[in-house]
């Protein structure tokens, strides 16, 4: 109480309330932040109690489904109607060699693990798979799967009072599915992750109001708010007291928003990451918004669990080649300086970072120089997490039509997130709303190439 | 030979003296005629399922089989099963020559690397029973087995002392009247795992927490249940007055648990639960003054009336139906459909039509929406399988998803229940009328069946194991339907309703969850389950009775303050558990506070949340998605959020909506402001309102101190007093607003 005094006593204000208040000396005692941590610590199954200490992951969903023959396997042995436009180039790695669009990220292939083999799309143009590992339909009636955020949040809480356990960056597409932020499903809306623009932006740093005056209405609320804690011993009424400190965290300790204000950055540090602009291609679905990406850092730094968010717009019906230049030199430029800011800031081995979109595109160059969809095989990029980098996995035909060596399905990848996320993928259940335990995957087995 | 593995067999004499011949037998052939028959239905099976060879995420179909071996799940197809071990992959799983070496056995017990892991150890029961079995030829005796017909647990109900643990006996009863011990065979699952723990050979060990808590025990598809109260043992001299028949079997199991009542809540604490459990509303200021001044004997039972009979309370109770019917809009000329179903739920409410009479309306709804609201719920649930889940959840309590694909392990249900229900609704015709998205319901003249989609049998309307006589090709089986449920002998009907009911008064369900009743989940006061029911049957399903007489019992009204002995009790109902407002009542309840009104779209002025018709008012206001108001999507309550979070809490403290109630020039806290009343009084006003309460006089001081105390801005000029007077109101309807004893009712 007395630091709450303390603190605000420099901002000359609201003094005298607070002096009376302690005057009437009521039982100020608002719950420790401790508080909250303990709930959730309540609540979750908590496998490998201190490995998850600073484990992150961040989801950068390429929306509309990048075309995998001109991202990190150039079939050069196809014919020129398949191959493209593109050359592969020679990496860190002697005998990886991507597309051309990418030299950055060539560059530190050691770092990279490139899968050029992804099955199980189910075709749809959605990142919710990309988010779940599921289909949207999965268990739809009981809420449907929780995105990779949530159940962090479920299972392991908040690292901070003042930082939520899950972020979506995306900002709302017109093609709404490729803004999905990662669906709460049936773990319900209490874990839903938070999307900083918009609504919850606003609530997240204070309205209207002073923080002096916040810090009058927190003490006159914690001098009239007498119910017994104690009457509820199943917690309800804690776990409000429990997210009502934490609401003050957030509006006080103002980290969120710090987390969230890339010009707190060094201007050589947002100078590699770049800005994406100017947006191009972007017409219903995301921009090219590097800036994000230097965001998502600062939010895991600052002990956000997971961060999503939806990069470009892949949907290369016509043009793809110029797409995938503007597109790709842009992502080639965020995801390798994220790569290299991680490891610089020894978070690399704690933070795992997923590039990928719903699905590949067609062999066969259209009559617009475009690609249309093709689910039957994918790709992805990865980093970090603790993965074995410096590897090239699967393969598919000479054509790029299906995965030859080493398919890798969707889930395996999300799998191998949970694994390096510090979750016991084979054992652990979660119990949906009508009680039976449902494991987080169906294929349970992280990739065996990379753990 | 240890007593229980001869008991386990029938022929334990014979087997007593064979079973050590067997031990140091070592070739194949010459103890084969001696040993007592293996039986697979009976031996091999049970040992499978006990070992979790056929669990979901082990061999079982279900679960797709790891590496190819699929069992059906938990062992209820024994003919596949049988097709599957003894036929398939060329018989490579078993080696009748060597049986000991058959995979099975090498794989089950580790000896070859094995995805599972080692399951039985090599010289258990188990690995001696699938020896047996193969060495005796494999044969298969699924149609001359005797069949189980009994499962029985000893003791089935009992008393256990706290830390005190408790030994169970499982006895299986044949066909042919024998039976035998399977105690070692069966398999355990506590209800509660912080209550009580289950061994593998069915020892009970209960922890610190008193309370009711069961163990449910299952062997070959059977399930059997042990019921134990673990007493607390504190002294309970005096119950509150005994008001009905509630009080006398919450208080009589409270005695048998020595957990103690706390007191009756307060007129206050009353007042504002009763209104806002019963009219889903805050009681208005002078409503309560009204009521704390009354001295009449039976205040508490005018005001219970007086709310039953308003028209809050039919849109309180038509809000939570509507959203259980999935009334929902997917598109916005859902809305006449919408507005229709609405108005006939919360009409049928507010005339207080009996509970059978309402179903039936809906279950045998024909025509068009518009001359039969009903029918609306044919709209949003279209295919025969998802109408019958959506009644047997939704009217029985009794969740049949399960048993579309495969028999459930804790369920009585098999796939010929599950077809036979469905069948009741096979013959809903529909049509498309020329209202967009409308289609005309009707009776399609034929016989009703459903196709059984694994045996393909095509089977006839049944209702939970009640035969229907054949139904005549005219006549609509939804009809039946109604009428079997509504008949006084109907286990499910009653009860699902009362239990749910219940639990909206008393936040836990006498069987929790709310709509999963079965054998193996009982509940917590059987005799008040079935008082209850009794009453709602002999009421001729009165809904507005049952609320009554839940609402006047004093095991309602006790206080949510607990006292020593009855903290740790969360389900004997011992004293009032406390929960969050639901998002509707929440942002009621803060404009009655604040003196606002929430405006939505296509809806008269002055409309409240609770009042509203379908889920498409949601995406308009982010506070009732943030406080989980449910998109009318399930059948299931739990869609309804109803934890709290954190981003409730921001939005509670910060967000544009509720700031601008705070902030609104006809606000109450800027009329607060202005009056020429003692600021005693307009504290006293805003504690009426939002607890229906006055200040103590601690909290008086403190909010009074708080607005008339002089203040300074960040410069240390002092504040115009107008302006300091309206900001020290809105801090404090803020303040009151973000207390727990406002959020939650108490």
């Amino acid at each position: 109480m007395l630091t709450i005094l303390g603190q605000s006593a420099r901002y000359c204000d609201g003094v005298a309330r607070r002096s009376f208040l302690k005057i009437g000396g009521f039982a100020m005692g608002s719950a420790a932040p401790a508080t909250l941590a303990s709930l959730m610590k309540a609540e979750a199954a908590t496998p490998n109690g201190n490995a998850r200490q600073g484990k992150a992951i961040i989801n950068i969903f390429l929306g509309g489904g990048p075309p995998h023959q001109d991202m990190w396997e150039i079939k050069t042995e196809a014919p020129r109607e398949i191959r493209g436009e593109f050359s592969p180039i020679d990496t860190a790695v002697p005998g990886i060699r991507i597309g051309e669009c990418f030299p950055q990220l060539a560059a530190i292939m050691d770092r990279l693990v490139v899968v050029r083999s992804v099955v199980g799309c189910e075709g749809a143009h959605d990142g919710f798979q990309c988010l779940t590992g599921w289909n949207r339909r999965n268990v739809e009636s009981i809420g449907g799967r929780p995105a990779i955020g949530s159940v962090l949040g479920k299972l392991y809480g908040q690292r901070d009072p003042g930082i939520p356990a899950s972020v979506a960056l995306a900002e709302k597409t017109s093609h709404v599915p490729w803004s999905e932020p990662g669906p709460a499903g049936f773990l319900g809306a209490a874990f839903q992750p938070f999307r900083p623009n918009g609504k919850g932006m606003e609530d997240l740093t204070l309205n209207g109001i002073s923080l002096d005056r916040l810090e009058d209405r927190k003490t006159l609320l914690a001098s009239l708010d007498q119910l017994k804690r104690a009457a509820d011993s199943r917690g309800s009424i804690n776990g409000v007291d429990a997210f009502t400190q934490a609401a003050f965290g957030v509006l006080t300790s103002s980290k969120l928003a710090e987390a969230l204000d890339i010009s707190k950055e060094p201007a050589e540090i947002r100078e590699r990451y770049g800005d994406g602009k100017p947006y191009k291609y972007q017409y219903d679905g995301a921009p090219t918004c590097n800036e994000q990406i230097l965001m998502a850092r600062r939010l895991v730094e600052a002990g956000v669990r997971s961060v999503t968010l939806s990069y470009g717009r892949w949907d290369s019906h016509g043009q793809n080649f110029d797409l995938v230049r503007d597109h790709g030199r842009k992502l080639d430029q965020a995801v390798s300086a994220l790569v290299l800011d991680l490891e610089q800031r020894g978070m690399l081995q704690d933070v795992t970072v997923l590039v990928w979109g719903e699905f590949g595109r067609t062999p066969r160059v259209n009559d617009g120089a475009g690609r249309d969809h093709w689910p039957q095989v994918s790709c992805a990029l990865m980093a970090g997490g603790g993965i074995r980098p410096g590897q090239a996995i699967g393969a598919t035909n000479r054509l790029g039509e299906y995965a030859v060596s080493r398919p890798v399905h969707m889930q395996e990848i999300i799998g191998t997130a949970y694994h390096n996320l510090g979750i016991d993928v084979m054992n652990t259940t979660i119990s949906d709303p009508t009680g039976r335990p449902q494991f987080l995957l169906d294929i349970r087995e992280p990739m065996k190439e990379l753990v | 030979m240890s007593k229980k593995r001869c008991v386990a067999f029938r022929f334990s004499l014979i087997f007593a003296t064979l079973a050590s011949a067997v031990a140091t037998v070592t070739s194949a052939s010459s103890a084969t005629a001696e040993q007592p028959p293996v039986s697979f239905v009976n031996d091999v099976m049970p040992m499978l399922t006990r070992h979790g060879c056929n669990a979901g995420v082990c061999h079982a179909k279900a679960g797709n089989g790891q590496n190819g071996f699929q069992l059906s799940l938990l062992g209820f197809e024994p003919a596949e099963d049988y097709e599957h071990l003894v036929k398939e992959a060329r018989g490579r799983r078993l080696f009748p020559a060597v049986p000991e070496n058959s995979l099975l056995l090498l794989k089950a017990t580790g000896a070859v690397p094995h995805g599972g892991g080692r399951r039985i150890a090599e010289d258990s029961e188990a690995a001696k029973i699938l020896v047996q079995w193969i060495r005796q030829g494999a044969l298969w005796d699924g149609s001359t087995a005797p069949a189980m017909v009994r499962l029985a647990v000893t003791p089935a109900k009992g008393t256990v002392q706290r830390h005190q643990t408790q030994q169970l006996q499982v006895s299986a009863e044949y066909s042919d009247g024998s039976t035998r011990d399977v105690t070692h065979r069966a398999l355990y699952e506590s209800n509660d795992r912080a209550m009580a723990e289950v061994s593998e050979t069915g020892l009970v060990k209960v922890s610190d927490l008193p309370g009711k808590v069961s163990v449910m025990v299952r062997y070959q598809g059977l399930v059997s249940v042990f019921n134990a109260a673990v007493p607390l043992g504190a002294p309970v001299d005096s119950f509150p007055p005994t008001r009905n028949f509630i009080d006398e079997l919450v208080f009589s199991n409270l005695k048998e648990l020595g957990v103690p009542a706390s007191p009756l809540a307060d007129d206050s604490v009353f007042l504002r639960r009763v209104t806002l459990d019963v009219a889903g509303r805050l009681p208005t200021a002078a409503e309560t003054a009204e009521f704390l001044a009354s001295t009449a004997a039976d205040k508490r039972d005018v005001v219970i009336d007086r709310l039953l009979a308003s028209p809050e309370h039919a849109d309180f109770f038509a809000g939570k139906w509507t959203s259980l019917l999935k009334n929902r809009r997917d598109d916005a000329s859902d809305i006449t459909s919408n507005f229709a179903f609405h108005a006939w739920v919360r009409d049928s409410l507010l005339a207080n039509k009996p509970w059978d009479q309402f179903v039936r309306e809906i279950l045998a709804a024909t025509g068009t929406v518009i001359g039969n609201p009903p029918v609306a719920w044919y709209k949003r649930v279209k295919e025969p399988k998802q109408q019958q889940e959506d009644v047997a959840q939704l009217f029985l309590g009794v969740r049949m998803q399960c048993a579309q694909c495969h028999h459930h392990p804790f369920e009585r249900w098999s796939q010929n229940d599950y077809y036979g229900l469905t069948a009741f609704f096979s013959q809903v015709g529909r049509k498309p009328t020329a209202t967009r998205g409308e289609d005309m319901i009707f009776h399609k003249r034929g016989v009703a069946t459903a196709v059984n989609i694994r045996s393909g049998a095509a089977i006839a309307p049944a209702a939970l194991g009640t035969v229907i006589p054949p139904i005549a090709p005219d006549q609509d089986p939804r009809l039946l339907l109604a009428d079997w449920m509504a008949a006084p002998d109907n286990p499910f009907f009653a009860r699902a309703l009362v239990n749910r009911y219940w639990k909206h008064f008393f936040r836990r369900g006498l069987i929790e969850p709310e709509d999963d009743i079965r054998e193996s989940n009982p509940p917590t006061n059987p005799e008040l389950l079935a008082a209850l029911e009794k009453h709602f049957i002999e009421s001729r399903f009165d809904l507005r009775s049952l609320v009554r007489l839940i609402v006047t019992s004093s095991s309602w009204q006790l206080s949510s303050a607990p006292l020593t002995d009855n903290l740790a009790d969360q389900q004997n109902y011992s004293r009032y558990y406390p929960r969050r407002l639901q998002a509707e009542v929440l942002l009621d309840a803060i404009d009655d506070l604040a003196g606002t009104r929430t405006d939505f779209p296509n809806l008269p002025p002055g409309t409240r949340a609770i009042a509203l018709p379908d889920n498409s008012y949601n995406t308009a206001s982010p506070f009732l998605r943030v406080f989980g108001r449910p998109e009318n999507e399930s059948v299931c309550e739990c869609e309804r959020g109803q934890s709290s979070s954190l981003s409730q809490s921001l939005h509670l403290m910060n967000a544009g909506d509720i700031r601008g109630k705070l902030a609104s020039g006809s606000a109450r806290a800027e009329q607060l402001a202005k009056s020429e009343l003692p600021v005693e009084q307009r504290i006293e006003e805003l504690y009426l309102v939002a607890f229906s309460r006055k200040p103590s006089p601690a909290e008086l001081q403190t909010a009074v101190e708080y607005v008339i105390s002089p203040q300074t801005d960040a410069a240390g000029n002092p504040i115009e007093p107008a302006r300091a007077a309206r900001e020290a109101f809105q801090d404090l309807v803020w303040a009151l607003m973000n207390t727990r004893e406002f959020m939650f009712n108490h």
